[in-house]
């Protein structure tokens, strides 16, 4: 009896939540108390959980005397500049698989998502080589450039699914009214499968915005630093200006988890398309 | 009367070539709308991964130009009596046979806390989500602040227990604990999203005519929930497998591959070698040897999928 009142269904689901929230939050949550401590407190032992001691100066320092706010405006341009042509150009692929008349339909996609299982550091060398070559090293397309192909498998097969579930009808009845099949594709299909693009284009931003390896090697000038480079590279010799990374660490987290918490639902339903039919 | 003739004759043409234009034939709209893809995957893909077994043919430690001395397969037998090599290896497929393990059991719990019937469910969504959505180095980061000696909050637990507190990332083998947890931390969370989205997938009239034969809790999992996730479970095995083996960013940002190599993966060490060391045959030795490594990887689990 006892036992019962102690663990009734409810109580046990809510364990079970706190037990996935706390595992899924904590090290953001720390990083977040992290931020607001002054420097002093952080070397102080034992350690403390909640600040003693309020501050935002960690985040004013991080803007004057870090350049913050250049990593961000470069994780932001290239991010959003290789969504952009990620969409253009699986939107396009997607369309032709998904809806036209094409000889080896399934290979074809089947070629698409097998490139992303090679491994991105076996490309690094000769991308980083002919990067050099060309002159782009340090430079936006340098990274713009190898994002659209990171992304590309995973939009292509989220978009053949979307331009699938449209009905071949409605596109059928505008070419009979006389519009082209350009003209069908842009004015019916594509609208129709503004969720997909949607959700294609959040993967490929949370992609591009995550990527570190490429933008360490391709683009390691100071000012040309996305964030997660800027971040890692604050570390000195010896150092860990700790109360730094962890203001910096927010800023960066707080774009990427507004974006997550608004489109959830999209989100999951973008990755469960491609993870399933991957 | 002659004139209009030679006039429609004139203009039939031009305006068919006009119309083609236009309104191509399918099969070329949709060559043409597929040659954007061809031409980043040639030119981002094929290309390099042609280069790179060029390269590493050559010695292109100085010049990197057209002078470099063709070595044949020198590099290669250079690699197969490095030591640094061999252990950067070992320690790749350690930690994608741990973490691919680990984050498999840890997603799985997790997926089947996330799937009991919550009234609201954002905050459990959103706990799987975030750690997917935060980038690599970011975790990276926060666990090395985790681990760290003497202001970490892991010392901190490990000492309220009684116990003496770790050099967790200054001793080889708990910094290469540390980075496996750190991997396993953020990777399950995926595992736990495709997974939640595979039970869900399983019909409720399972478990209720399960519970009619008498089948307890556990049976229920053991024979209704495992044997119909299964292909929800190969899929995050394969993602999670081609992760791993790629692992760098954890790694870097936590420990920068060490103390004395001990967690130096194979993908930072042609990182290193390429761009640190300048050594491009070199580097690229590695990376084909490494990209031989995934692809067989790659191979034995399609080939368990087809038999499937």
């Amino acid at each position: 009896m006892r036992r019962n009142e102690l663990f009734t269904a409810g109580r046990l689901r809510l364990i079970a939540a706190a037990v996935v929230v706390v595992n899924g939050f904590f090290p953001a949550v720390w990083i977040l108390l992290t931020s607001v401590k002054p420097e002093l407190e952080l070397v102080r032992k034992p350690i403390t959980y909640l600040p003693h001691e309020f501050t935002l100066d960690n985040y004013v320092q991080v803007f004057r005397q870090q350049p913050l706010g250049l990593y961000l405006a470069n994780s932001v341009i290239v991010a959003s500049a290789s969504t952009v042509v990620t969409l253009l150009v699986s939107a396009c692929a997607a369309y032709a698989i998904a809806r036209l008349r094409l000889r080896h339909r399934d290979l074809i996609l089947s070629a698409i998502i097998a490139s992303s299982t090679f491994p991105l550091v076996t490309l690094l060398v000769p991308i980083f080589q002919t990067m050099r070559a060309v002159g782009l090293l340090n430079t936006y397309p340098a990274l713009i450039l190898p994002y659209v192909v990171l992304s590309l498998p995973v939009c292509t097969l989220v978009l053949v699914s979307f331009f699938q579930s449209i009905p071949r009808d409605l596109e059928n009845a505008a070419m009979i009214d006389g519009a082209t099949r350009f003209g069908a594709m842009w004015r019916i299909v594509v609208p129709l499968a503004a969720p997909g693009v949607f959700t294609a284009g959040i993967l490929a931003f949370v992609n591009s915005w995550d990527e570190f390896l490429l933008a360490l090697s391709l683009n390691s000038a100071a000012r040309m630093r996305t964030l997660p480079v800027g971040i890692a590279l604050y570390q000195g010799e010896f150092t860990f200006p700790w109360h730094i990374i962890a203001a910096a660490l927010v800023v960066a987290i707080v774009p990427i988890a507004v974006l997550i918490a608004l489109f959830q639902e999209r989100v999951v339903g973008g990755l469960t398309t491609g993870g399933m039919k991957g | 009367m002659s004139s209009p003739a030679v006039d429609l004759r004139a203009s039939r043409p031009r305006l068919r070539l006009v119309d083609r234009i236009a309104d191509p034939s399918e099969r070329v709209l949709a060559l043409l709308l597929l040659a954007p893809a061809a031409l980043f995957l040639g030119l981002i893909v094929v290309y390099p991964i042609a280069r790179l077994v060029y390269n590493s043919f050559f010695d292109l430690r100085m010049s990197g130009g057209q002078s470099a001395p063709f070595v044949a397969f020198e590099n290669y037998a250079l690699a197969l009596t490095d030591k640094i090599f061999w252990n950067a290896l070992w320690n790749t497929l350690l930690i994608t046979i741990i973490t691919v393990i680990g984050a498999l059991l840890v997603g799985l719990g997790l997926a089947l806390l996330a799937n009991l019937p919550y009234r609201i469910r954002w905050p459990v969504r959103l706990a799987l989500l975030l750690p997917w959505a935060m980038p690599l180095a970011f975790a990276g980061l926060i666990f090395a602040w985790f681990f760290n000696t003497d202001y970490g909050v892991i010392n901190d637990w490990v000492t309220r227990l009684g116990f003496a507190p770790l050099q967790w990332l200054l001793q080889p083998g708990t910094a290469f604990a540390a980075v496996c947890i750190a991997i396993i931390w953020k990777s399950s969370s995926f595992i736990g999203l495709i997974l939640l989205a595979g039970l869900q997938m399983i019909p409720r009239s399972l478990y209720e005519a399960a519970e009619v034969d008498g089948a307890t809790r556990f049976q229920q999992f053991r024979e209704v929930t495992l044997p119909l996730l299964v292909p929800s479970i190969v899929v995050a095995l394969i993602f999670r497998t081609i992760t791993a083996l790629q692992t760098f960013d954890i790694p870097y940002t936590m420990t920068k591959g060490g103390p004395a190599h001990a967690t130096e993966t194979l993908a930072m060490l042609i990182h290193s070698t390429t761009i640190d060391y300048g050594d491009i045959g070199y580097g690229s030795t590695l990376a084909v040897l490494m990209f031989i490594v995934s692809m067989a990887v790659t191979a034995v689990y399609l080939r368990r999928l087809q038999r499937d």
